[in-house]
């Protein structure tokens, strides 16, 4: 009886066990439906930008990769990240499109992650609006990526403008993990307010009553138009002691812009904002300095953050200025741990420094990951959720609040990053220019954040008085 | 008033590297009857050279000139007898297609070569020149222009002292006649394909050392040079130095006084109003 009854409890133990293990085994084993995670980078390849996005994507990849993957909850496991390059060409409004929509067709990815000029993506977003599929926008600093749609927070566009989007949920997909030409404009205006200003009317004994002189040049298209526009409504709105007194606009595919230096140097300007992508800007710098003598102060914009404008400056980057958000030739030491780290690694792999747009990029990759972890699925609406919602400590890219957080109300699925300005001062060792942050003095939780004060240029020459 | 007499030498240093491009394509033009839409494109490959002749073997940029011409005249003589003598005299339309096709190969093939990032050939005398008040005249400027004036004048020799000279003549007025008075026409048609590449090859060495460049420079000018051998009338060589000093200097003008997006405007209106009033261009015959 007692063997009998030992039997009994032997096998209830063991079917209990059988049981439990098996109950176990079914819930830890992935779903059958887990893939890789297939995410598009939208970059304009035959540029050096898109080159340092490419570059900054593999890494983010193979990092996130290497670590496991992505934690999918309703897979019930970790998958890797697909990377699907999606190659804008020369980003144009013609050829942007097609790429995009093969990944969204043919490849159906899960995510878009770049873009590179602001006409490309205006043109290209649309079949992401279309087609329900989040974009974490890095290039493009129009601010109409994320504006541009029917009311409120999308926008508010009139009826009768061509860019204006009518679906408002498809414009709920886009994010803006980028500087808009309104946030840098008001930096790039306010430096030449703060700090340029006074040391002119020290230096050369100005009247304090006299405005800095400012030229803008600028690409004629929507970034070139939108960094105009929002400076002249900063410093409108700010009250700014500058005057623009001239802004000349060139066709996007100019090389030769010898004569619309010549206009900008009879206005006699203090300084001259150019408003270009790396090739362009630098020409500009080289142009005015060695051709037309006019011998002043330029600022470049964040775009040109790129070993390839170093390149090609060369010593006629002495003293000249960059506006920025992503500092690699102002280091080691940097201002964040994050940043010291990332430069490392990416001189360490590719021989090179990197350059802005890879690090936007590379934080992007990041919050996809984030974001696809918080919703615990792939599920578009769901993911779109979840980067609207995210908030993840800052990486490469500084922000007010040192977390990444996609803000809503005006600025509806914007970050609001530091921008800053650096003075390039020639190194004889590198070979090449390296940077020096001039301002602002501090940035959130980092002071000083300021390396080194303005000086004015050798030979520099100012406006009329 | 600096401003607009540094524009007017901007505008004459432009439309050195127009003439030059233009004269090329016009000789091609009126000796062999031939339209070669990818004539820009050998002045995009002639920068290219001059480039590497700097750079990869230490030339001066001035002599890479020589470099650049000698080897477009070379690529010329490929050309010549490998595509379009084959579609010569046969279809308009052939020549055409031939021409729109090479600008394919060439532009893929700098890509491939050279890459697509801009460059420049060092240039020794870049940055140097005379200051006359607020005025740079820069001396590569005017070395360009002394180049394009030289290259002319030898043109001029070419074409009016020597017997090849001559023959060209001769064939660009009737062809036929010419072959009854012993000219080889094919001989001629070679030498003068590669006469036309060798001047796109100086354009281009020239253009590279005063302007940055890439594989794409080449569309714009070719549609330039066309619009400036109509401006100074088809196969007109005078007509086309006025025409191509008048095109660069009306581009400059149109950048200083309307802004840089009306350049081309500017200037293709120039033309349409040229050939409103004088349809044959300023130095065309009728006939042309």
């Amino acid at each position: 009886m007692q063997k009998k009854l030992l039997a009994v409890v032997i096998i209830a133990i063991v079917a209990v066990a059988a049981v439990v293990v098996g109950w176990q085994l079914t819930q830890s084993s992935p779903s059958p439906e887990a893939r890789a995670i297939k995410i598009g980078l939208v970059a304009c390849y035959e540029k050096a930008e898109g080159q340092d996005m490419d570059r900054a994507a593999k890494m983010a990849v193979q990092e996130i990769n290497d670590a496991g993957g992505i934690w999918v909850e309703e897979w019930n496991t970790k998958v890797d990240i697909d990377l699907v390059i999606v190659d804008t060409e020369d980003d144009s409004m013609d050829k942007s499109v097609g790429p995009v929509t093969r990944a969204v067709l043919e490849d159906g990815v899960d995510l878009l992650i770049g873009g590179y000029t602001s006409s490309g993506t205006l043109a290209n977003q649309v079949v992401a609006i279309d087609n329900r599929v989040p974009y974490i926008i890095t290039g493009a600093s129009s601010s109409l990526v994320t504006r541009r749609g029917p009311q409120g927070n999308y926008g508010g566009l009139p009826e009768d403008n061509q860019l204006r989007i009518t679906d408002a949920e498809g414009m709920s997909y886009m994010f803006h993990y980028c500087t808009t030409t309104a946030d840098y404009s008001k930096t790039v205006v306010k430096f030449f307010a703060e700090t340029m200003k006074p040391l002119l009317d020290s230096k050369y004994e100005f009247d304090s009553s006299r405005n800095l002189r400012l030229a803008i040049l600028y690409r004629d298209d929507a970034f070139g138009k939108g960094v105009l526009a929002d400076s002249k409504a900063v410093i409108a709105s700010e009250n700014l002691p500058i005057d623009v007194v001239v802004e000349r606009s060139y066709p996007a595919t100019a090389i030769n812009f010898q004569t619309d230096l010549t206009v900008v140097k009879d206005a006699n300007p203090d300084a001259v904002y150019v408003v270009d992508f790396i090739a362009g800007t630098a020409e500009i710098i080289k142009q005015g300095l060695r051709d037309v003598n006019l011998n002043t102060v330029y600022i470049a914009v964040e775009c040109c953050e790129d070993p390839q404008f170093y390149t090609l400056l060369g010593e006629y980057g002495t003293r000249q200025l960059l506006e920025s958000k992503f500092a690699p030739y102002a280091g080691p030491p940097f201002y964040l741990s994050t940043v010291e780290t990332y430069v490392a690694d990416y001189q360490t792999k590719y021989n090179t420094l990197p350059g802005m747009m890879g690090a936007d990029t590379y934080d992007a990759f990041y919050i996809a990951k984030a974001a696809i972890e918080a919703a615990g699925t792939v599920d578009k609406a769901a993911v779109r959720d979840a980067i609207e919602s995210c908030s993840i400590d800052q990486l490469l890219i500084l922000t007010d609040s040192g977390k990444i957080e996609f803000s809503t109300g005006t600025n509806y699925h914007e970050i609001a990053p530091i921008t800053f300005i650096e003075q390039l001062v020639w190194n004889e060792a590198a070979g090449e220019c390296r940077a020096s942050i001039v301002y602002p003095d501090t940035a959130p939780g980092i002071d000083p954040f300021k390396q080194s004060d303005f000086v004015l240029p050798e030979g520099y020459t100012p406006g009329s008085p | 008033m600096s401003g607009l007499i540094e524009t007017l030498l901007w505008g004459v240093a432009n439309g050195c590297i127009y003439i030059l491009l233009a004269t090329g394509l016009n000789i091609i033009f009126g000796v062999m009857k031939l339209v070669n839409f990818a004539h820009g494109q050998l002045l995009m490959i002639g920068a290219y050279v001059a480039f590497v002749a700097t750079t990869a073997l230490g030339l001066n940029a001035y002599l890479s000139i020589l470099v650049a011409m000698g080897t477009m005249a070379l690529i010329g003589v490929i050309l010549e007898r490998l595509t379009f003598r084959r579609v010569l005299g046969t279809d308009k339309l052939n020549e055409i297609f031939v021409s729109l096709g090479l600008i394919y190969v060439f532009e893929n093939a700098a890509v491939i070569l050279w890459g697509n990032k801009w460059k420049q050939i060092p240039n020794p005398l870049q940055g140097e020149g005379i200051l006359l008040g607020e005025i740079l005249i820069g001396y590569d400027r005017l070395f360009s222009i002394l180049v394009v004036v030289t290259i002319l004048a030898a043109l001029f020799l070419l074409l009016k002292k020597t017997k090849i000279g001559l023959a060209m003549r001769a064939t660009s007025q009737r062809s036929e006649t010419s072959m009854l008075m012993g000219v080889n026409i094919e001989k001629i048609y070679v030498l003068t394909f590669a006469l036309g590449a060798a001047l796109a090859g100086a354009a281009g060495a020239l253009y590279g050392i005063l302007l940055p460049f890439d594989p794409s420079i080449g569309a714009l000018p070719t549609i330039k040079a066309f619009a400036i051998i109509m401006l100074g009338g088809l196969g007109s060589i005078p007509g086309a130095i006025i025409g191509g000093l008048l095109y660069g200097i009306a581009e400059t003008l149109a950048i200083y006084f309307l802004g840089g997006i009306w350049q081309d405007a500017i200037a293709f209106a120039l033309l349409i109003i040229v050939l409103v009033i004088r349809p044959t261009g300023l130095f065309g015959e009728k006939g042309e």
